[in-house]
């Protein structure tokens, strides 16, 4: 069976892979070396202000690359897991470790932080392998959110934790006794028994408080803000992840997996995991954006706005995410359409010059610097980069229509686009449940009814026979044409409808 | 992060193509299932494995830095391999791998230099009959299968990169029926190679935050100037255990995804009970503060960690014990408001001292003014010097 699975993944792999000779026209892979004698995973990236570029990497280390005189300086070592680095408003660095949110601190002007303190651990660990810890970001507003990973059951729980056990669930001793697999199906597929698992924590970024934010997260490795500012978080498909989420996050929000939910004030006791899925259906905020997991992305990641500068073009002030699994970078195009979030996911660079675990993104002029990691799982290593070269034909924007979808193009569509044979695509729904993953569900082909191109051709109004909310509209643009005649770079285009708009 | 599944997944446009795709796979693996055909990497077939008995796999990885790792095996003699080899270097430079007789290592990497112009047609693998094995030349990403049986004569096997300039560092060692030496102390193994397998690479002092044996996970592992280790519990804020000579071998862990635990490579002279916080303040009977870690600041002597017990601040650090084996345990506990007791956790073969204040079978009574500043020596028997 293995042999079949390598055999399809060549296959497929090849044939999947966008044309990289022709994505070279348009985008400038390079690399930059990181440091000699340290362990090239990337746990976190950040921009300075002062043009310099800080890096976390999963040993421990923090190091600052200045990029005019192309030399890399360790700041600190032996952190524990570093998954996320931010400047703080007083010039030291902020860092979230497993264990904690810690300050960094040189307070001898050496270069080389001498202060770790402690700004925030008021949270459990309880040892297993997955309790990894996101963050910091920094909203406008100017609190801090973190994130804290649920465990997994491919793992038991060590002897000594930190922090209290809920007693919701398998009983605790069923953790210690010996053989895990026998009791692992029931201690729920991810699980937090230790506080403030699989929630969203903001904190002051003065005084250190922490104040539990939202629940229903399980591994919410991405957390940023969309082009306006809101806060926003991805997480990935799973145990009651049909695909990978992103989400618009709100104070004393539920976002739908249920293991943290024992650690809200309001919680009656009883076991979340045997809750009936429709009650949690209705406690849960939907998804913004469900990025179809396979052909879009497996394993989302950090999210950060394009800056508005002309080397990027038309995408300046949209959405980026990387991903774990594939060599390829995604833009969001979320939209607000009465109250409600929703939007489309599409491929914006897609080469094998990229390699795959893009896990930390940060803009430093017009280059944008990838980091990736793999830990054990599918991955890279090393700094890339990204430049833009030139603008593609690609699609810019979608938005929903009382009638179907509003596309936007870079360029102008051929005449061609107007016949409604050449658009093509499927619908379908994940299912909400404790399942890992989810199908494609209800899978039926998309029958545009109507196209309408713009005068300038740059946009077309596509109207379907049905709308039905709750449904993914996946498109296939790989039969359209721009007026110069060049097809679509990246092709495919799906779009989360949750609500449809009203006609006014 | 992300928890591994489908080893891949489809886009919808791939349908069709993915169900031609599988009718020949699934005619190729038909075909496979009789006798295994060749691997499709580039292998090198020697010594043929002695009896039936199937051959072991072991990994072996190019890295950043001119490393093999991990920078030493220890296989049984006769024992067959198939070594899988990776070139994990993120800095785009080729590698070979070439598996040596005793004592030839140096000779051959010179060798191979010699080859000059004409290194590339052969992967700059020399002929030489002390080459047990060799793969050939894997660009960044390339893997290769090596298949050779482990010699039957005990000794040590170096392995080498004679890509040029590589092999005066980028070497390690099969210990074939031999017991290897301490890392620090292996001279079959270089300097960079203690990087990947020590913490710290060997420096000291070094603090290294990870999880550890026998503590809380939110654990500290600091390697003291000299030959003292100690694992250090912030989720607690007191000292767990101390052990002597090489420092944590963090390679397993850190090559997954955390589930395995460093590895402590001696046998700790001296731990401290499970439940019991050391401090008390004010009476000695009282029960046991709740302690909040506040981090620690790194000095050339190493951390000196900051918590607050009881609302009393304390620092705390952990230096190697002056004139004679063992620890100092230095508490500053500057705003103490009453007597500060240090419960001591005695064995038959521990001894506690300390620069001030009165011992009472192990309970060392301070006065604020002593608090202030004092040294706990602890020794043990155990402990060489």
């Amino acid at each position: 069976m293995k042999k079949l699975f390598s055999l399809l993944l060549i296959l497929a792999g090849t044939a999947l892979r966008a044309d990289d000779a022709r994505v070279a026209q348009f985008y400038d892979i390079g690399k930059l070396i990181t440091p000699s004698g340290v362990d090239p995973q990337l746990g976190g990236l950040a921009a300075l202000p002062d043009g310099r570029l800080v890096a976390a990497f999963h040993h421990g280390e923090i190091a600052i690359y200045d990029p005019k005189k192309t030399t890399w300086k360790i700041f600190a070592e032996g952190l524990h897991e570093p998954l996320g680095v931010l400047l703080a408003k007083d010039g030291s660095l902020l860092v979230m470790q497993r264990p904690e949110l810690t300050r960094l601190r040189d307070t001898d002007g050496d270069g080389v932080a001498d202060q770790y303190e402690t700004m925030w651990d008021g949270f459990g660990m309880s040892g297993n392998y997955h309790e990894f810890a996101f963050g910091p970001v920094r909203a406008p507003s100017g609190k801090l959110y973190v994130a804290l990973n649920l465990a997994s059951n491919g793992d038991t729980v060590r002897e000594e934790i930190r922090n209290e056990w809920s007693p919701v669930g398998l009983d605790r001793e069923k953790f210690y006794a010996g053989d895990w697999k026998k009791y692992s199906k029931e201690s729920g597929r991810m699980y937090g028994r230790v506080k403030w698992r699989g929630w969203v924590i903001e904190i002051d970024e003065a005084t250190g408080a922490a104040t539990p934010f939202a629940s229903g997260f399980r591994s919410p490795d991405g957390l940023g803000f969309d082009p306006a500012g809101n806060f926003i978080v991805d997480d990935n498909q799973g145990d009651w992840r049909g695909t990978s989420e992103l989400h618009y996050v709100k104070r004393d929000g539920f976002y739908g997996h249920p293991a943290s939910l024992v650690w809200r004030k309001d919680w009656d006791g009883s076991e979340p995991l045997k809750l009936p899925v429709e009650k949690l259906n209705a406690l849960r905020t939907m998804p913004a954006i469900e990025i179809p997991y396979g052909s879009y992305a497996n394993s989302p990641t950090q999210m950060l706005v394009i800056p508005k500068t002309p080397a990027w073009g038309p995408f300046g002030g949209q959405l980026v995410v990387g991903e774990m699994n594939t060599a390829r970078l995604l833009r969001l195009l979320p939209e607000e359409v009465d109250g409600v979030w929703q939007g489309a996911c599409v491929m914006f660079v897609e080469t094998t010059a990229l390699k795959g675990g893009l896990h930390r993104l940060a803009f430093l002029g017009d280059t944008l610097y990838v980091g990736r990691t793999h830990l054990s799982w599918a991955g890279g290593e090393g700094i890339g980069t990204v430049r833009p070269v030139k603008t593609p034909f690609d699609p810019l924007a979608m938005h929903a229509t009382p009638m179907g979808f509003r596309l936007e193009f870079t360029a102008p569509l051929a005449a061609s686009a107007g016949d409604p044979a050449r658009w093509a695509g499927q619908r379908y729904y994940y299912e909400y449940h404790p399942a890992y993953g989810s199908p494609q569900m209800d899978l039926t082909p998309i029958v545009p009814t109507k196209i309408t191109l713009a005068a300038d051709r740059r946009s077309v109004e596509i109207e379907l026979a049905e709308l039905k909310t709750g449904h993914v509209y996946d498109f296939d643009l790989s039969g359209l044409e721009s007026a110069k005649g060049e097809t679509v770079l990246n092709p495919h285009i799906a779009y989360t409808l949750n609500r449809v708009p009203v006609a006014k | 992060m992300r928890l591994a599944t489908a080893p891949f997944a489809l886009s919808p446009h791939m349908k069709l193509f993915v169900a031609l795709a599988f009718l020949a796979a699934a005619l190729v693996t038909l075909a496979a299932e009789k006798p295994a055909p060749p691997a499709l990497d580039s292998e090198t077939a020697t010594t043929p494995a002695a009896g039936a008995k199937k051959a072991r796999t072991v990994k072996i990885l190019m890295r950043d830095g001119l490393r093999f790792e991990p920078p030493r095996l220890s296989l049984e003699p006769g024992e067959a391999i198939v070594l899988e080899i990776e070139n994990g270097d993120s800095t785009d430079q080729s590698h070979n791998f070439l598996l040596l007789r005793p004592g030839t290592r140096e000779a051959i990497v010179q060798q191979a230099l010699s080859l000059a112009e004409k290194g590339p047609a052969q992967d700059f693998v020399p002929q030489n009959p002390d080459i047990i094995v060799s793969s050939k030349l894997l660009n960044a990403d390339g893997s290769a299968k090596v298949k050779f049986t482990v010699p039957a004569t005990p000794g040590v096997y170096p392995y080498v990169c004679t890509f040029p300039g590589h092999g005066m560092v980028m070497y390690g060692a099969i210990y074939a029926g031999v017991e290897p030496p301490p890392l620090e102390k292996d001279p079959n193994i270089p300097p960079t190679a203690l990087q990947t397998v020590v913490a710290g690479g060997g420096r000291r002092p070094f603090t290294q935050r990870i999880f550890m044996p026998d503590a809380g996970p939110a654990a500290i592992a600091v390697a003291l100037v000299g030959s003292q280790n100690v694992c250090w519990d912030a989720g607690q804020c007191r000292l767990r255990y101390a052990w002597q000579g090489t420092f944590i071998d963090a390679s397993d862990h850190w090559q997954g995804n955390g589930r395995q635990l460093p590895v402590v490579p001696a046998k700790p002279w001296w731990r401290a009970p499970k439940d019991d916080f050391p401090l008390r303040f004010g009476t000695a009977h009282a029960s046991s503060p709740t302690a909040q870690f506040l981090g620690y600041a790194l000095t050339p002597d190493g951390p000196v960690f900051h918590y607050r017990a009881a609302e009393t601040e304390v620092f705390e650090q952990i230096l190697p014990a002056k004139g004679r084996p063992g620890l100092a345990l230095r508490l500053q506990i500057p705003r103490a408001t009453g007597p500060v007791f240090y419960r001591s956790a005695t064995d038959a073969n521990t001894t506690w001292t300390s620069s001030a204040g009165t011992w009472n079978e192990g309970l060392l009574t301070l006065t604020p003014a002593q608090a202030k500043d004092v040294t706990l020596t602890l020794t043990s028997a155990l402990c060489t010097p």
